[in-house]
């Protein structure tokens, strides 16, 4: 196994141990709390940008610095699709996961030439704990796909051999909700 | 003065002492609008105010330091008091941009400020202004309408080979418009960002340090040129201040000449 998974929670486990890969990888799972739920901004106080934003946001940079350092050729950054959509309720937590994402393609640009891709997975809300009902949903139409919808076998496919051409990409995984 | 759309309006526009939050600032005072020139130093802000006024607009300059949440509040507590109310929020203002290679990028050094001034201060913004913001949307049409109006960078969307942690500084605004846009709407208040490619003090430094880079932003933009910070730039942000932006939120216009064309 090559693959070092850097995160919490359950999506984290499972992609620690599900996905497999001969090529030395990194997978980042941004550590987004959609638990916090701040209905109203003038209740988000500075100690909880702090905690909800900025010390995550460090560390999914620390986090690319030692997958760099590691050696890794293939690295994957793991994020809510809230990023993209916005969502009530959550404006720290969406700040974060599109930083991460697009800290992505800033990684990619640089570390192209050196053989590393860098790509970033949107999943599902549910992973990071947010719950649709509060977020606001991010379609007018239900998800495409029924039941389950797991993204190891996107982060395996981009953790391989043969992904090599792709980088800087955000691939969404979650059974075609948003679009 | 030919056009006041924005008669009766107040706005704050932060680091409006140059570039393209001076643009800005000029050009809501040219549509009639009472502007707030939130600036770090006065010795900046106050020359702005003075030009703004010699064309006959209304300005004043409140020193405000956007990394600090006091410091945010005190400018927005001061307008009120001083002009009854405030109608748009533009936080431009913006600090760091150091080109750097990832790997070796120290957080103190290459991120704080970038993370302080443009995710922290957005926020610092909104919150100071949002009760405000809702008070000037439940006026009679016409008579006001909430505006909080972002600047991000194309670089928030594509990234940046240069600095790189310059993007997700830039990403976390646009993101922070689309949830704000999501919870705001239901009082009226619209949300937008604007990403300007525009003659600032800083581009213009960036060219004098790399001339081939104007070269090279101009012959990759169809419109062949950077943006003015007063006609180009803020005119979008008078249509986004308007009411005839009403309608629009949670959105990005890319002013830069057609650069970018990834959305």
């Amino acid at each position: 196994m090559s693959v070092t998974v850097l995160g919490h929670g359950a999506l984290a486990e499972l992609l620690r141990s599900e996905v497999q890969c001969e090529t030395p990888s990194t997978v980042i799972v941004v550590g987004v709390d959609g638990a916090v739920v701040v209905e109203s901004l003038l209740d988000l106080t500075d100690e909880m940008i702090d905690v909800i934003y900025e010390q995550p946001m460090q560390q999914v940079i620390i986090n690319l610095q030692e997958a760099h350092e590691r050696g890794s050729h293939r690295i994957v950054v793991v994020v809510p699709t809230t990023g993209m959509s916005g969502g009530a309720g959550l404006v720290a937590q969406s700040a974060l996961a599109e930083s991460a994402r697009v800290l992505v393609k800033s990684a990619a640009r640089q570390w192209g030439q050196a053989g590393i891709t860098v790509n970033a997975v949107a999943v599902e809300p549910h992973w990071f704990d947010i719950d649709p009902d509060v977020s606001g949903p991010v379609s007018i139409a239900p998800r495409s796909l029924v039941g389950q919808v797991s993204p190891v076998g996107v982060v395996s496919w981009l953790c391989s051999q043969t992904s090599g051409d792709i980088t800087g990409q955000t691939i969404v995984c979650d059974g075609g909700l948003w679009m | 003065m030919s056009e006041l759309r924005l008669k009766n309006r107040v706005a704050i526009v932060t680091g409006a002492g140059q570039g393209v939050g001076e643009g800005i600032a000029r050009r809501l005072a040219q549509a009639g609008a009472t502007v707030v020139v939130a600036a770090r130093r006065a010795e900046t802000g106050e020359p702005v105010v003075e030009s703004i006024r010699s064309a006959g607009g209304l300005a004043v300059c409140i020193v405000t330091d956007v990394s600090v949440s006091r410091s945010v509040d005190e400018c927005v507590e001061q307008t009120v008091q001083q002009f009854g109310r405030l109608d748009i929020m533009v936080h431009n203002a913006f600090m760091g941009g150091i080109p750097h290679k990832l790997e070796q990028a120290q957080i103190d050094k290459h991120w704080t400020s970038m993370s302080r001034t443009g995710v922290w201060a957005s926020l610092f913004c909104a919150r100071a202004a949002m009760p405000y913001l809702i008070s000037s949307s439940a006026r009679p049409a016409g008579q006001g309408g909430g505006r909080l109006i972002l600047i991000t960078s194309p670089s928030g969307i594509e990234g940046s080979a240069n600095i790189p942690l310059y993007s997700p500084a830039k990403a976390a605004q646009r993101a922070i418009t689309k949830s704000l846009a999501r919870e705001w709407g239901q009082h009226g208040v619209t949300v937008n960002c604007i990403g300007p490619v525009a003659g600032s003090p800083a581009l213009l430094r960036a060219f004098g340090r790399n001339p081939a880079l104007q070269s090279a932003i101009e012959a990759r933009t169809p419109l062949g040129r950077v943006g003015d910070i007063t006609q180009d730039i803020g005119s979008v942000a008078l249509f986004l201040s308007s009411d005839d932006s009403s309608f629009v939120t949670g959105q990005t216009i890319i002013c830069d000449g057609g650069s970018f064309l990834g959305l």
